[in-house]
């Protein structure tokens, strides 16, 4: 996604490329290349056919019945099928209960992925901008926590937010003063943002990174030239050539943090469920498959449409210059 | 190289940065003086210095045979991810070929899918074609969930790598495939064995896959730390969360030297 500027132009050329080979093949063969199929194309097929076809059989089709199951009705023994109903969908949305947890999880990533900008966007410029030591510093802290599991993470923070005298937050505030009776942080929605923006601020890091890489250095230092101050020629200059690379770390963060089940059982407890932990309750403990499989659609619809426009907002964006 | 952040921006930026940094860091800061403590409570301040949990972990079958069963599986899913990945990722930069756009979009996919309904959606299927082996069904899911990962750094490898040297090859005669082994793999190699790492750590570290395939016998070990925080009482729990982020560092620095860290991970 970072290189997508750079792969863009690489393929171009291996196009120009292949064609330019393809013109001399032609040449030398004296047409008789014409006839046969193109080779490239073929190689191509080949070689992609066993990830399309692994990809087919265990993601494409069960995602399909997944989502079909949500349209059918169970019996007694726990066999799907007709009558084909709606009805599903209704109770999801008709139950406060149900669309409060959906409320919950549009806010929780919504917030999310607004923090991540405002906390990414200071280190993104320095990864970007600084001198080298320092931008291998700042991206090996940046990516190493990728790399632990979200549940020592969440683990980290409930070390951190726990409720009581013995939670880091609480003793240090207690210690300082600053409060008289311990906070109550954890198993809150607040204790979910804090570590979903934990878990998935790389996310929002590194394409704003890559973003403002791309910017040509000459655009502001005309700016600062013809007078300009530092904070307008960020303002007009650089943070909107960096707009693309915030909307992909929005979408990635808001995903990703609309499909996750570890921080809010976690955190959260029983005070922030997400659709990832509605479902895992459907399904694990109630067995109803039929109402497992409309939340899941839902998560599903959310986090498609919001890929869908992102693509087609930075689509139009590109179309315009 | 683009402009150098100087100025009130810099006075802003880096101060703001550093905030960032001690929130990234301390979640797992906190972890690891935890783990030394010789309370059995995880309760601040921390007392004493001991080093007696990580004997506990260590010596602990449940631990070792978590261990044992991700690293395999991890292993075991990352070469399932080249396997498909590689040639998948040399079909979307080497062959021109109608269709590659959509090709790209079909082959990255699971990274936009939530993992968690990729997870219930294969316990459907596998509970409907009766395949009871949770190994071998977690093993189809971690493959699902590191290929794309594995297409998207061989992808930024390949497109990084000089193709007038390949095309130099093939003109003296080398065959396709001895053009490959000799010209592109050195070329790429790094690249792709920085983001296979990573791939490594995805499977590794996954657990909303897992959690629907996993059965009593055969536990990753981010179900085993989930358990075990969520259930069981165990003041262990932070020598173990403290050997995986050493771990993780560990595999870090590896991705670090061996092709650099944005690159391993293509982003």
């Amino acid at each position: 996604m970072a290189e997508r500027g750079r792969i863009v132009r690489n393929e171009d050329a291996s196009l120009v490329n292949a064609t330019v080979a393809q013109s001399l093949a032609l040449r030398i063969a004296g047409g008789r290349l014409i006839r046969r199929p193109n080779t490239a194309t073929l190689a191509g097929l080949v070689l992609a056919l066993p990830a399309v076809g692994f990809l087919a059989v265990f993601l494409m089709i069960p995602a399909v019945r997944l989502i079909t199951a949500g349209f059918l009705t169970q019996d007694a023994r726990g066999a799907l099928g007709a009558p084909v109903t709606l009805s599903h969908f209704v109770h999801f949305f008709d139950t406060s209960l149900y669309s409060h947890v959906l409320i919950v999880t549009l806010r929780i990533s919504l917030i999310t992925a607004g923090l991540a900008a405002i906390l990414g966007y200071p280190v993104a410029m320095v990864m970007a901008r600084s001198h080298s030591a320092i931008t291998r510093l700042v991206t090996f802290i940046t990516i190493a926590p990728l790399i632990v599991s979200v549940v020592v993470r969440s683990y980290g923070w409930q070390l951190i937010l726990g409720n009581g005298p013995a939670g880091l937050l609480n003793w240090i505030l207690l210690s300082l003063g600053l409060i008289e009776t311990p906070l109550r942080l954890l198993y809150s929605e607040t204790a979910v943002v804090i570590g979903s923006l934990h878990v998935f601020l790389p996310m929002m890091v590194l394409p704003l990174a890559s973003a403002l890489g791309r910017i040509d250095p000459n655009l502001e230092e005309a700016a600062r030239t013809l007078g300009m101050p530092a904070w307008r020629v960020f303002h007009r200059i650089t943070l909107p050539l960096s707009l693309p690379g915030l909307a992909v770390g929005f979408t990635l963060v808001f995903s990703l943090t609309a499909g996750s089940f570890v921080t809010p059982a976690m955190l959260g407890g029983t005070n922030a469920q997400m659709l990832g932990n509605l479902i895992d309750q459907q399904i694990t403990a109630i067995y109803d498959w039929p109402f497992g499989a409309t939340i899941a659609t839902v998560l599903v619809a959310i986090v498609v449409s919001v890929n869908l426009i992102s693509m087609r907002v930075l689509d139009g964006r590109r179309s315009l210059r | 190289m683009s402009a150098r952040l100087t100025g009130g921006m810099a006075w802003v930026m880096y101060p703001l940065t550093a905030a960032t940094m001690l929130f990234v860091l301390a979640p797992l800061a906190v972890i690891m003086a935890m783990s030394v403590s010789t309370s059995p409570f995880a309760a601040f301040p921390p007392r004493g210095f001991t080093l007696a949990w990580y004997g506990h972990v260590l010596a602990d079958p449940d631990f070792r045979s978590s261990l044992t069963f991700s690293a395999l599986l991890a292993g075991c899913a990352t070469a399932g991810a080249l396997a498909f990945g590689m040639p998948a990722a040399f079909a979307l930069t080497r062959c021109a070929m109608p269709g590659r756009d959509a090709l790209r979009l079909i082959l990255l996919s699971p990274l936009i899918f939530p993992v968690l309904v990729i997870g219930v959606a294969l316990l459907r299927l596998f509970s409907d074609w009766n395949s009871n082996s949770a190994p071998l069904n977690l093993l189809i899911g971690h493959v699902l969930v590191t290929t794309p990962y594995v297409v998207r750094t061989v992808t930024a490898s390949l497109l990084l790598a000089d193709v007038s040297l390949e095309e130099a090859a093939r003109t003296l005669g080398a065959g396709r495939w001895r053009v490959f082994r000799r010209v592109t793999l050195p070329q790429i190699a790094p690249g792709v064995a920085a983001g296979t790492l990573f791939a490594f750590m995805v499977s590794f570290d996954n657990y909303p896959i897992s959690m629907w395939l996993a059965d009593a016998q055969n536990v990753p070990m981010p179900m085993l730390i989930y358990r075990q925080v969520a259930s069981i009482f165990t003041p262990a729990v932070p020598a173990t969360s403290t050997l995986m982020i050493l771990f993780a560092f560990v595999v870090v620095l590896v991705m670090e030297r061996l092709a650099g860290l944005r690159r391993a991970m293509a982003m």
